[in-house]
């Protein structure tokens, strides 16, 4: 076995991998950029080595950097995670060529299956379904005309050398493959340098199944069944679970051995994924491509199985046979993944850079093989997140004994993960997890889209249960105006004694009568002809009241500002005022106030770095014109007129760090 | 017997009913309430002690002599906000527009002269259309005689205003010489003279809003402490200022017991501070996670940003909070900010709040507005009211401590009793670019040898130990222990005694 290894990726997965290498008593080398310096995978390193600037393109995507740390650590494998190196040929090559172990696939079969086509034609020679479809080269704009016909609409056009849904097209006539395959090929070229496109059939109702693989050195392929990973926005995948609420045990058993059957054909020598496309209503399923790294959404098959995929991997590559046999392959229980993604999901789900102020995710737990909360992040309370990588900061995973009940446990956890100073979309998640759509497993690609069409709106999760939500602010109030009752230098006799009776107003207007008495531990809130025994130690200032209601347990995220209570629940954020009959009459007569006239302003949609502003004072604008940009998250933003206006003022100049709605231009 | 009782209930209501229902439904219709509805939201319930319902003016000119509403348009008494007592008057702006007569003065001057004998707060909500102008000077001598009380009462008992209504002319200055002024969002104004006259003298075309509403004085001026949205969440959020608040000044500042531990360690503050010296980071964090319950109640939030004040807590009592704040002009001194601050200090220091000061202060704002504008008396400020101060001071130095604003923020030369720097404190005449530009000249234009200076420059003044071996530093500690260290001090400082020389008073650089 290695004694010491590095980890060519940072984040959560550089900290995953170092777990993993840290239990097997490996020593650990971290990789680092200028701007990681005080991450967290470089302090959990046993060693760390810096490779340069900010930028990927600069340190984790330098191979010879990464090499001569290797060099320099007398590091003796390289795990390279997911992203950046880790499916690069060239890399792989090399290492071996140095004397340094890849943990991970051969070259060749990196080679074989990074490019689209190429990979088809294996999978055609190795019996796996395929899309029908074209697998050569197309020339022009007929020919893919014909080929589409001879397919049967509607089809997909696709980059051979694309990913992640760029530059793809779908056509259901002769026109729109026509036109598609002409914008494809151009966009293909723009994008990756390389105009082939390919032409197959488009699979409706679509869901993504893919199969997760693993391999040794001596010709051994396990499929460790599948991980379900339709819930996807814009091509990204947001919630993954395993196994698939859609697959049957010999649908399961035919997509596995056809992975593995892929798999054998190229040699394949460490964890991967074979994915599929499977029509949600014919069950048919066709080979996508394979994925020949370690996948984000890795720990949910791990949860089923009880595996440790890092540490499969790590000892494939140090030779070792696989430990077990086909048959030994568990599938315990259900397991489903959330994506923690620093980005504003009300805000379409702009990205979100700065300062971690608060950081604190739910307790993991682990109680046996169905029982299970687990969060694999890289960053910390007090960190920051930089613009200049993924905006995914943290994982969430549980493991239940049912679908049911691990959606329940992702509800109870996401309560409890508690992130302030950058964006994050829990909510999104959270109301996810109470679509009835989701939790009916009947749902293909197109779920969000579909549920979502006009982008994610507060309004899109009401509560379940606001008696709940009144209850809980009332008895925060309470214990804010029992401790008031003691503060030092009253009038003796006059003592101030909080009464019970309050009217809880929500934000929409809505009034609630209820009555707050002390008992032990917490508080008995009469509401609506029930009581609501409130029991918590939840202390002022702290961002989690947990506790029970009536028994049960319940975790909220509470916050006050100003007279309101603002609580964040099963994906519900809600403010609510806590006050005496006599002060919410009063409060009644105070006038509605509108929101104050932002349409003359541009706002900064996100925090980032004003990097232009292409206007100047008394210009005048059409709408659509571009008016600045704004980086952020390695992203560049640009901001246009949405109608025809005329600059009055510039408020920021370039090179200014924005604050979320800042102002950066007024208009006359 | 039974009649006169129900007499007096009579009067009573109809004295309630101030200038009567058509008025306070108008009042209700520009989004105010009235006078007593104030007080009821204002003082816990039924605490509320009336004095001078009765009261009237004794007027005969201009036919005043037969419109005459008990309480001449001003309600007076006291009652406790969380069981403390406090003094407060609330003028009636549905009796004769809440215009101060005579009577109406002698009201106000009859609780506060009451208020100074039993050391207790007086709290103003003004809404009144200005003098009686029907009782001419009688009405001016009545604003006088109010003047001097605020300043006879100044630095004895916390005074404060809440501008509720129009607040215009002579008015204004009663309010100015309280310690805080709040002012309620588009129902409440104040200036000395209106926009009418102001087109008349200067042409500038401006609305009452613009010239002198809530968020002009809050953001523009800085006369104005706070904004509120209403009335309601006004009254009700002062309730929780006044829990900061000795009553008097021979009171300690009070306690309200916390279940937040002395001894809570924050480790995300040991990164707030970036490694790059011109990144700024927002000091209210730092702040935020100090104090009790992460409880912090900002004064003037939108006016000088460039340095913070604000109340909080330690182990549950009250402590003043002033930081500069590096996210704006990054975090220096100007003549906005020296007031702001200085004033702040010297109100701690007279009701006995001990000051918790967090310097990241790269000097003095530089240029001619500044100087013209008479920087150097008004930065005095700051530093006359820190070195002046009795009272518990502990100084956290997180990054910056240049020049002379290094002295003025609660330096150990200004009777500091605890001064702390983080180790990323850089305690030092100026950065080390300015430093080398001037001790090596000669060398300016070679570029490697001035990154060598500044290198040594930083590694020999840029830190906090050149400061600390001369004892001007007591400690060097972790940011995670900031809460800790703070409160510890302050307990031990908790008999502090020290006095100034016998004057009958100091010249502050006004």
């Amino acid at each position: 076995m290695f004694k010491k290894i590095l980890i060519a990726n940072r984040g959560e997965i550089a900290c995953r991998v170092m777990k993993t290498a840290k239990k097997m008593g490996i020593k650990t080398v971290a990789v680092y950029s200028e701007a990681d310096k005080d991450a967290m995978h470089v302090a959990m390193a046993d060693e760390a080595v810096c490779i340069g600037p900010a930028p990927s393109k600069e340190s984790y995507l330098c191979a010879d950097k990464i090499i001569a740390a290797c060099k320099q650590t007398g590091a003796q494998a390289v795990h390279p995670g997911y992203g950046f190196l880790s499916e690069n040929e060239a890399f792989s090559r090399t290492l071996e060529e140095q004397g340094i172990v890849f943990i991970g696939p051969k070259h060749y079969s990196v080679a074989a299956m990074g490019d689209k086509i190429a990979s088809k034609k294996l999978a055609l020679e190795a019996k796996v379904n395929i899309i029908p479809g074209y697998n050569d080269a197309i020339d022009t704009p007929e020919q893919a005309v014909e080929i589409a016909k001879g397919i049967g609409y509607p089809v997909m056009i696709k980059a051979s050398a694309g990913g992640g849904g760029k530059g793809l097209r779908v056509a259901f006539n002769d026109q729109e493959a026509h036109e598609g395959f002409a914008s494809c090929k151009t966009e293909a070229l723009n994008a990756f340098g390389d105009d082939r496109v390919f032409i197959e059939k488009y699979v409706e109702e679509p869901r993504h199944i893919e199969i997760q693989l693993i391999g040794d050195s001596h010709g051994n392929v396990l499929y460790l069944h599948e991980r379900e990973c339709s819930i996807q926005r814009r091509h990204q995948k947001v919630i993954e679970e395993a196994p698939s609420p859609f697959l049957d045990p010999a649908t399961r058993k035919a997509m596995g051995e056809q992975a593995v059957a892929l798999a054998k054909a190229v040699k394949y020598q460490s964890a991967g994924t074979v994915e599929f496309v499977v029509g949600g209503k014919d069950k048919q399923f066709y080979f996508l491509e394979m994925n020949t790294r370690l996948q984000v959404e890795h720990p949910v098959t791990e949860c089923i199985t009880g595996l440790d995929l890092v540490e499969l991997m790590i000892r494939v590559a140090a030779g070792e046979k696989l430990p077990l046999k086909q048959n030994e392959v568990k599938l315990n229980g259900w397991a489903m993944e959330c994506r923690i993604n620093a980005e504003d999901p009300f805000r379409n789900f702009l990205p979100s850079t700065g300062r971690l102020v608060k950081f604190q995710p739910p307790a993991e737990v682990d109680e046996g093989p169905n029982h299970k909360v687990r969060v694999d992040t890289g960053v910390y309370e007090g960190g920051e997140i930089s613009m200049f990588y993924d905006s995914m900061i943290a994982k969430l995973i549980v493991h239940g004994a049912t679908r049911d009940q691990a959606i329940a446990r992702m509800r109870d956890a996401l309560n409890g993960f508690v992130i302030r100073g950058v964006s994050a979309n829990i909510s999104f998640q959270a109301a996810l997890m109470q679509n009835p759509r989701f939790i009916s497993g009947n749902f293909n690609t197109g779920l969000i889209a579909e549920e979502y069409p006009k982008g994610f709106n507060a309004a899109d999760v009401p509560h379940d249960d606001p008696a709940m939500l009144i209850t809980v602010a009332a008895a925060m109030h309470r214990q804010y105006l029992a401790r008031n009752a003691t503060i030092s230098g009253q009038m003796p006799g006059h003592e101030f004694r909080p009464g019970a009776d309050f009217v809880v107003r929500l934000d929409d207007g809505g009034d609630h009568e209820v009555a707050v008495t002390p008992a032990a531990g917490g508080w008995d809130v009469s509401f609506a002809g029930e009581t609501y025994a409130i029991r918590s130690d939840w202390q002022f200032g702290q961002a989690i009241y947990d506790g029970t209601i009536n028994g049960q347990p319940f975790c909220m995220q509470v916050e006050r500002r100003g007279l309101k209570y603002r609580l964040f629940h099963w994906g519900t954020q809600m403010d609510l005022m806590v006050l005496t009959a006599r002060a919410a009459h009063l409060q009644a007569l105070m006038p509605k106030k509108a929101p104050p006239d932002t349409s003359k302003f541009l706002l900064s949609p996100m925090p980032g770095l004003l990097t232009q502003i292409a206007v100047t004072p008394g210009q005048e604008v059409k709408a659509g014109e571009v008016l600045a940009k704004i980086e952020a998250m390695k992203m560049e933003n640009v901001l246009k007129a949405e109608r025809d206006c005329t600059v009055e003022k510039l408020l920021a100049t370039p090179g200014e760090s924005l604050a979320v709605d800042q102002a950066i231009i007024a208009f006359k | 017997m039974h009649e006169i009782i129900e007499q007096l209930d009579q009067k009573r209501e109809l004295a309630r009913l101030g200038g009567g229902q058509k008025r306070i439904d108008a009042q209700h219709k520009k989004g105010k309430l009235t006078a007593r509805e104030r007080i009821e939201l204002l003082l816990d319930e039924g605490t509320f002690e009336e004095w001078d319902m009765f009261k009237e003016h004794r007027c005969t000119d201009f036919g005043m002599g037969d419109t005459k509403i008990p309480s001449d348009g001003v309600v007076t008494g006291y009652g406790t906000v969380n069981g403390r007592m406090v003094f407060v008057f609330s003028q009636d702006f549905t009796v004769f527009g809440g215009a101060l007569s005579e009577a109406h003065a002698e009201k106000i001057c009859k609780i506060m002269d009451k208020a100074m004998q039993v050391g207790a707060p007086v709290i103003g909500l003004n809404d009144s259309g200005g003098a009686r102008i029907q009782e001419g000077v009688a009405a001016l001598g009545g604003y006088a005689e109010v003047f001097q009380r605020n300043v006879m009462a100044s630095g004895v008992i916390p005074q404060i205003s809440m501008i509720m209504g129009p607040c215009a002319g002579g008015a204004v200055y009663s309010p100015a010489m309280t310690d805080f002024i709040f002012m309620v969002k588009d129902t409440s104004y104040m200036f000395v003279t209106g926009p009418e006259v102001v087109k008349t003298v200067t042409h500038e075309e401006v609305t009452a809003e613009e010239l002198g509403g809530a968020v002009t004085h809050t953001s523009k001026s800085g006369v104005a402490d706070l904004a509120f949205e209403n009335d309601v969440d006004a009254l009700l959020m002062l309730r929780r200022f006044i829990n900061y608040l000795p009553l008097n000044n021979k009171e300690k500042a009070p306690i309200r017991p916390t279940p937040d531990p002395a001894d809570r360690l924050d480790l995300s503050l040991d990164t707030l501070v970036p490694d790059n010296p011109n990144k700024p980071y927002d000091i209210k964090e730092l702040i935020v996670k100090t104090v009790d319950d992460c409880d912090f109640f900002e004064i003037q939030p939108d006016h000088a940003k460039n340095i913070v004040i604000g109340f909080a807590r330690m182990e549950g009592q009250t402590v003043g909070i002033v930081a500069n704040q590096p996210m704006v002009m990054a975090g220096c001194l100007d003549i906005k900010s020296s007031i702001k601050a200085g004033r702040f200090v010297r109100f701690c220091d007279a009701f006995n709040i001990p000051i918790v000061t967090f310097v990241d202060v790269p000097g003095f704002m530089p240029g001619t507005a500044q100087e013209y504008g008479g920087i150097i008396k008004h930065g005095a400020k700051l530093l006359y009211a820190y070195a002046e101060c009795t009272v518990p001071k502990i100084t956290v130095i997180t990054r910056k401590a240049y020049g002379g604003a290094y002295d003025v923020m609660a330096s150990k030369h200004l009777r500091g009793d605890v001064n702390f720097a983080w180790p990323t404190a850089e305690i030092a005449v100026m950065g080390p670019k300015g430093a080398v530009e001037i001790i090596f000249r000669e060398e300016k234009n070679d570029p490697v040898k001035v990154a060598e200076r500044e290198a040594e420059y930083k590694a020999k003044f840029a830190n906090p130990f050149v400061a600390g071996a001369r004892g001007f530093i007591d400690d060097v500690i972790q940011p995670h222990e900031t809460r800790k260290r703070i409160c510890r001090s302050l307990v031990m400082l908790r008999n502090k005694k020290i006095e100034n020389p016998w004057r009958k008073h100091g010249n502050i650089p006004l």
